[in-house]
Order: C-alpha cells, then sequence, then structure tokens
C-alpha cells in the first residue's frame, strides 16, 4: 500500500498565509466536483474535461515555474528545480492518461483556465520573485489540500492517491518554508489571488 | 489579392463588435442616459487598463529592430498617455480615486492576457491583441458620434474616439499589424480574445462588483 499524506491541508492552516486568506482558503479547496468525484458519482465527461483543462493549466504552471526559477534567489532554486523535474512527469503522466481515455489535449482553454494561467504567466515577468514563490505556495498547497481531504478510492482512487502522497507534502514544507521567509501585504494579496482561480478552476470543472 | 489582414481578423470578430456596438453600456453613453455612477466605474477600471496597454506598447517597442514601427509605437504611446490626461480630466471633474484602483475581474484578466502576451509571446501576437481595443473604439466612436452627434452628457468622449486623429492612430496601428503578422490560428485567437474582454469590460461597470 502506498503511505499517504491524508488531511494534509489541515497541517497548513498555521501557515499565515493560508490565515490571513480567510474564507478563500476553504474556497479554493473544497469544491462540488471534488464530492462527486470522491462520491464516485462524477460523470465521465465532467472527468474528462477537467482532465483536459488541467493539463493545460499544468503547461501553463510550466512556463510560470519556468520563469519564477530564472528569477528566483539561489537559495530557492533546488527546490524550484525539482518542482520543474516533477512537473515533467506531471505532463507526460497526463498525456498517457488522456491517450487511455480518449481526451483531446488540443481541446481550446476555458476561459477559467486561461484567466488563470495569464494571471500566473504575466506575474512571473511583472511581480518580485519573493511574491511569486508565495503565488507558487498557493497552486500546490490549495491542490494538496483538496485532494489529501478525499478518501483514495472509487474509479478516481489512482488520481486521489497521486496527489496525496507524502512527497508532494514535502515538496509543498519547503515552499511554505521558502514563501514565509518573507510574509508581507504583495505576496498575500497574490496568495489570495490565486485561491480566487483554484476556486473558479474547480467551478468550471463542474459545469456544463 | 485578399483582404488586408487587419480587415480579416475585423470581418471575423463581426459579431462580436455588433454585441458592442448594442451593449446597454455603450447606448447609454452614446444617449447620455448611462448613469453617472456607472461612468465613473468604467473611467477608473479604463484608466487601471491604459497603464498595462501603455505597457504592452513599451514591449513592442523594445521587440522591433524596424525604426519606422518604432516611431509609431512611440505615438501610439503618446496617444494612449493623452487618453489617460482625459481619464484625469474625469476623474477631477467627477472625483473619482484613480489610485486606489482594485481591477474588477473583466479587467484583471483582459490585462493579465495582454500583458502576458506581450512578455512572453511573439511581436504579432502582441499586435493582434492590441489592435481590437482601438478598431473598436474608433468604430464605437463613429457609430455613437452619427446616432447622436457628438453632443450630449458623454460627448467629449464620443469626439475623442471618433476623432480623426484616432482614427489615422488606429489605421498606421492596422498597417503594422498586416505588416507583422500573418493569419495563423494563434494570431487569430489573441485578436478574438481580446475583443471578447472589451465586451465583457463594458459588462463590469454595470454591475459594479468585482
Amino acid at each position: 500500500m502506498h503511505k499517504r499524506a491524508a488531511g494534509a491541508g489541515r497541517r497548513f492552516e498555521s501557515s499565515p498565509f493560508v490565515k490571513e486568506a480567510g474564507a478563500l482558503w476553504k474556497q479554493a479547496t473544497t469544491a462540488a466536483f471534488l464530492d462527486a468525484l470522491a462520491a464516485g458519482n462524477l460523470p465521465g465527461r465532467a472527468f474528462n474535461r477537467w482532465l483536459e483543462q488541467d493539463y493545460h493549466f499544468a503547461r501553463g504552471l510550466l512556463s510560470f515555474q519556468a520563469i519564477v526559477l530564472a528569477r528566483a534567489l539561489r537559495t530557492a532554486q533546488a527546490t524550484l528545480i525539482g518542482g520543474l523535474a516533477s512537473l515533467d512527469s506531471e505532463l507526460s503522466w497526463f498525456e498517457a492518461h488522456a491517450q487511455r481515455r480518449g481526451v483531446s489535449l488540443e481541446a481550446p482553454l476555458h476561459p477559467a483556465c486561461r484567466r488563470y494561467t495569464d494571471f500566473l504567466i504575466r506575474a512571473a515577468y511583472t511581480e518580485h520573485p519573493r511574491a511569486l514563490v508565495a503565488m507558487l505556495f498557493g497552486v500546490e498547497v490549495s491542490y494538496l489540500a483538496a485532494w489529501s481531504a478525499l478518501e483514495p478510492k472509487g474509479a478516481y482512487a489512482e488520481f486521489i492517491e497521486r496527489w496525496s502522497n507524502p512527497r508532494f507534502e514535502e515538496y509543498v514544507r519547503a515552499l511554505r518554508r521558502l514563501a514565509e521567509e518573507h510574509h508581507d501585504a504583495a505576496g498575500q494579496q497574490l496568495f489570495n489571488e490565486v485561491l480566487v482561480h483554484e476556486r473558479e478552476f474547480w467551478r468550471m470543472s463542474r459545469e456544463e | 489579392m485578399g483582404q488586408p489582414l487587419h480587415a480579416v481578423l475585423w470581418d471575423r470578430a463581426a459579431d462580436l463588435v455588433e454585441r458592442c456596438v448594442r451593449h446597454p453600456f455603450v447606448e447609454g453613453l452614446g444617449d447620455g442616459t448611462l448613469a453617472e455612477e456607472v461612468f465613473k466605474r468604467y473611467v477608473a477600471q479604463d484608466a487601471y487598463f491604459l497603464r498595462a496597454y501603455l505597457s504592452a506598447y513599451a514591449l513592442c517597442a523594445a521587440r522591433t529592430r524596424d525604426l519606422e514601427a518604432a516611431a509609431l509605437l512611440v505615438d501610439l504611446q503618446q496617444g494612449t498617455l493623452e487618453e489617460l490626461d482625459l481619464h484625469a480630466g474625469y476623474a477631477r471633474r467627477l472625483q473619482i480615486d484613480l489610485a486606489g484602483v482594485r481591477p474588477y475581474r473583466a479587467a484583471a484578466a483582459y490585462c493579465d492576457f495582454l500583458l502576458r502576451t506581450a512578455w512572453h509571446e511573439t511581436l504579432d501576437r502582441t499586435l493582434a491583441a492590441m489592435t481590437p481595443c482601438m478598431r473598436l473604439y474608433f468604430h464605437l466612436g463613429t457609430e455613437l458620434a452619427r446616432r447622436n452627434g457628438g453632443g450630449g452628457r458623454y460627448g467629449d468622449w464620443v469626439r475623442t474616439y471618433s476623432g480623426e486623429e484616432f482614427g489615422r492612430l488606429v489605421g498606421r496601428l492596422e498597417s503594422l499589424l498586416d505588416r507583422v503578422a500573418e493569419d495563423t490560428p494563434a494570431v487569430e485567437d489573441c485578436y478574438l480574445y481580446a475583443m471578447r474582454c472589451e465586451h465583457d469590460f463594458f459588462t463590469a461597470p454595470l454591475e459594479g462588483g468585482p
């Protein structure tokens, strides 16, 4: 059996970024889409749509992380390089799954996905590198919290396992340390905006 | 043979353009019935957007080695600064706080798209993302001036965007687009998405929320 990072989200609730995000934290880490997925009654079509859009998102995230890596402090770079390597595996994994499920990865971006990746990549160029680490922490910690709250059973158990494993949590802890070295209003604002986009992304996944 | 690229793209955007022309915000602007509160919100959002637009022109200028294009981009930046002056005038007259503007979702999405394209993508795509704003405003200005004359409550807005000088600037931007860009799916996508953003930008101040 795989070890799991069950309920990992709770272990990050002491982070000042999460505390100051207030109600946004819950909105970004819980969703009707996830409830249906965990309960086993999510229509395959809705899951495929999410898979296709999450793949687009991961492609955008790769650009974001690459620019952040280039602009980051030397002390942050090892963690960011590790994150980029994992993201490359993630994209290959998505490609394999999409092929198996007959999902086209050429579908156009949903507006919610487009707004999120535009925001990330714009910010990667225009915001301070310290705040960018806070943004990346926001992206990853909300994803970990959302998935690790679910029981890995049913048709989507493999997906739940994947995004709630202890190595992922370890990476998110490293990002947290880097982000918390410098917690200021600008970083918090961007962290909050990430959570808003996360919320909209989950909502998009549920709509038809 | 065939139409220049800017005309091809404008034709493909015809539905979106029509929706902008008939947009309640635009109609209210034309006949003067638009509530002043809504106009104030719009001015604040537009001033926020124009700062991003100004940066995007600067990034275009940094990407070209063609001196004629560089000169045009300087003129376009100058034009944008004059628009910002117009907004500062509205702000003084109508008491709008332009310093602490928080963008609505529509404005944030448009600015993020524009700046992501300008920083991260190529010159042709960036110009395709920037042209709809200029062409649409000239079209709306001209249309509203024809419909209602240049008078009315928001007459100076209509006169600014229907003016010959503004029209010439639009034409020069479109010829640069024709020279630099080809009809690719990415160029079309940038153009049409920008037009969609324009439409949503008019809706946001009516709704008044983020």
